[in-house]
C-alpha cells in the first residue's frame, strides 16, 4: 500500500497506545506465520537464476506478495482516494507547510538515532532544525534551517543498526507498514517510542493531537506519491518487484547521504580525521 | 626481445583497439551539460507544444531514440539474462524494450505539460558523467532528477536516470529478473510480459 519513504516515515508513527501497538505487531507476526510461504530456490545449475534469486534476497516471497496484495487493495479503497481529494481541497504550499510540521516533530528521534550511530555532526544539525524550525518556524510549519545551511537528512533506528553493520537481511513487506526488512523492521517500535507524543503524560487533548497529526500526515504523505506510484502500477511489469528495488536503492541511498552530510569539523590542533 | 614483446603486445591489444570505438567511453562534464541542456529544451518543446496529444507522443518516441542510448539500457536490464539469451529472443527483446520504453515515457506527457527544468552541475562517476537538473511542474514540488550520459556510438547518449539515489535502469534491471526468476527462467516469458503490457497499453490509450 505504501511504499518507500511513505511507508516508514508515515505508518511507523501511528498512534496506538503501547498496548494496541504490541498486539497489532504480535497479530502481524502470527499472520506472518500462519500465511508464511518460502520461495523455491531455482537449482545450483541454473547459474543466472541462482544469482537472481540470491540478489532478490526474498525468500518469503509468496507471503510478502500476500501482503503486497492485501496493502494494495487497502490503499485502493481508502488511502488513494483519501489523498486525492486532500489534493482537491489544498494547495501545494499547504501540504508543504504540513511536510515541513510533521518532519520538525519527528527530528528529536533523528538526533537520537545519530548519537547512537555516531554520527556527531548529522545528529547536531538534526538540534539546530529542531530548535530553529520549532521557534522561528513556527512550531515546524516553514522550515528556515534549510535555507541556513541545515537541510534535513532522514534516518531511523534501522539505519543506526546500518551504521553498526548490522546487514539488512532479506525483504519483508509488512501487512500495514508495506517494505522493509529484518533489520528495518526493528525501526518500528523503536520510532514508535521515541516520537515526542508517546512519552507524554496522557491527556485527551494530546491524543486528539497525536490522532490529527498521524492522520494528516499519512495523508500529506500519500498525496506526495500519488503519481508515481499510479506511473509504477501502470508501468512495471512486475509492480512488486519494482518497489522491492526502489526501496533497497533508497536505503542505501540514504545511508549515503548520512556519512555524506556527517562532516567532521574538529579544530585545527586535534589530529584531522581520514577523509572518506 | 623488447622488440618481441612490443609486436606480441601490439597484436594481443588489437581486439582491444578495434572494440574500442564500439564501447561507450566518458562524456566530459561541459559537454554532458551541453547535451542535456539541449536535449531537455528539446523535450520541454513537445511536452509542452500545441500539437494533439498522438502527435507529441510521436515525436517524444522519436526524440528519445536519439537521445537515449535504447540498446545499451536494454542489454543493461536484461543483465546477466544476456548471456542465456538467444539472438532471436536478444533481436525480440530489443524491440520491445524499444517500444516500452517509448510508451512509458509518453504515458507522462499529461502529467507533464507546463514542466520546466533547470541544469544545475555536472559531475563524473565511474563510467558516467552525471547531470543534475531541477525539473518543476505545476502544482509539484520541484524535483532533483540526474541524467547519467555516456558517449555511445560517438555521440553523448543518456543512459540512467537518477531520482532520489534510486536508478531507473537498476529498478528496470531488477522489474524484469523478476519475470524471469518467477517462470523458472524462461526468456520466453519476460518476452510475453513485455508483449503484454504493450498490448495494455495500447488498448488504453
Amino acid at each position: 500500500m505504501f511504499r518507500l519513504k511513505l511507508t516508514r516515515k508515515s505508518q511507523c508513527k501511528t498512534a496506538l497506545n503501547p498496548g494496541r501497538f504490541a498486539a497489532l505487531v504480535l497479530s502481524g507476526l502470527l499472520m506472518t506465520s500462519f500465511l508464511a510461504g518460502c520461495a523455491t530456490p531455482p537449482p545450483l545449475s541454473d547459474t543466472a537464476g541462482t544469482q537472481a534469486y540470491d540478489e532478490q534476497n526474498d525468500p518469503i516471497e509468496p507471503t510478502n506478495r500476500f501482503f503486497y496484495a492485501v496493502n494494495d487493495k487497502i490503499d485502493h479503497y481508502a488511502f488513494k482516494p483519501i489523498a486525492e481529494g486532500y489534493v482537491d481541497i489544498t494547495t501545494i504550499g499547504i501540504r508543504n507547510h504540513v511536510g515541513n510540521f510533521v518532519t520538525n516533530i519527528a527530528e528529536p528521534g533523528r538526533i537520537v538515532y545519530f548519537m547512537f550511530g555516531g554520527k556527531s555532526r548529522d545528529a547536531g544539525t538534526s538540534l539546530v532544525r529542531f530548535v530553529v524550525n520549532s521557534t522561528v518556524g513556527i512550531g515546524g510549519i516553514f522550515d528556515p534551517a534549510t535555507s541556513l545551511g541545515y537541510p534535513e537528512t532522514d534516518t531511523d533506528f534501522g539505519l543506526t543498526l546500518a551504521e553498526w553493520g548490522v546487514p539488512a537481511g532479506p525483504y519483508l513487506y509488512l501487512p500495514v507498514f508495506g517494505p522493509s526488512g529484518a533489520r528495518d523492521a526493528f525501526s518500528l517500535p523503536a520510532e514508535f517510542f521515541l516520537t515526542p507524543i508517546e512519552p507524554a503524560p496522557t491527556s485527551l487533548a494530546l491524543r486528539a493531537f497525536s490522532y490529527s497529526e498521524t492522520a494528516l500526515h499519512l495523508v500529506n504523505t500519500r498525496a506526495q506519491y500519488i503519481q508515481p506510484i499510479d506511473q509504477i502500477e501502470a508501468t512495471a511489469l512486475d509492480p512488486y518487484a519494482t518497489f522491492r528495488s526502489l526501496y533497497r536503492q533508497e536505503r542505501a541511498s540514504q545511508l549515503q547521504l548520512i556519512d555524506q552530510r556527517n562532516v567532521l569539523t574538529p579544530p585545527d590542533w586535534y589530529p584531522q580525521p581520514l577523509q572518506k | 626481445m623488447h622488440f618481441r614483446r612490443f609486436v606480441l603486445g601490439a597484436f594481443a591489444s588489437l581486439p582491444i583497439l578495434v572494440a574500442a570505438p564500439l564501447a561507450s567511453a566518458q562524456v566530459s562534464p561541459d559537454a554532458a551539460k551541453a547535451f542535456i541542456t539541449q536535449s531537455g529544451l528539446q523535450l520541454v518543446a513537445i511536452v509542452n507544444g500545441n500539437a494533439s496529444q498522438s502527435q507529441r507522443a510521436d515525436q517524444l518516441r522519436q526524440l528519445v531514440d536519439q537521445i537515449v542510448a535504447v540498446d545499451q539500457v536494454g542489454d543493461y536490464v536484461l543483465g546477466r539474462y544476456r548471456n542465456v539469451v538467444t539472438a532471436d529472443q536478444h533481436r525480440q527483446y530489443l524491440a520491445l524494450f524499444h517500444q516500452l520504453l517509448s510508451y512509458n515515457i509518453t504515458y507522462q506527457i499529461q502529467a507533464y505539460q507546463g514542466v520546466s527544468f533547470t541544469v544545475n552541475s555536472a559531475s563524473t562517476m565511474g563510467n558516467d558523467t552525471i547531470v543534475d537538473t531541477t525539473i518543476t511542474r505545476p502544482g509539484q514540488s520541484p524535483a532533483d532528477v540526474g541524467w547519467a550520459v555516456d558517449e555511445v556510438n560517438g555521440g553523448p547518449k543518456i543512459v540512467d536516470v537518477i531520482v532520489a539515489g534510486t536508478s531507473l535502469r537498476i529498478t528496470e534491471r531488477n522489474d524484469y529478473a523478476s519475470v524471469v526468476t518467477s517462470n523458472g527462467g524462461q526468456i520466453s516469458a519476460l518476452l510475453t510480459a513485455m508483449q503484454n503490457q504493450i498490448d495494455r497499453i495500447k488498448s488504453n490509450e
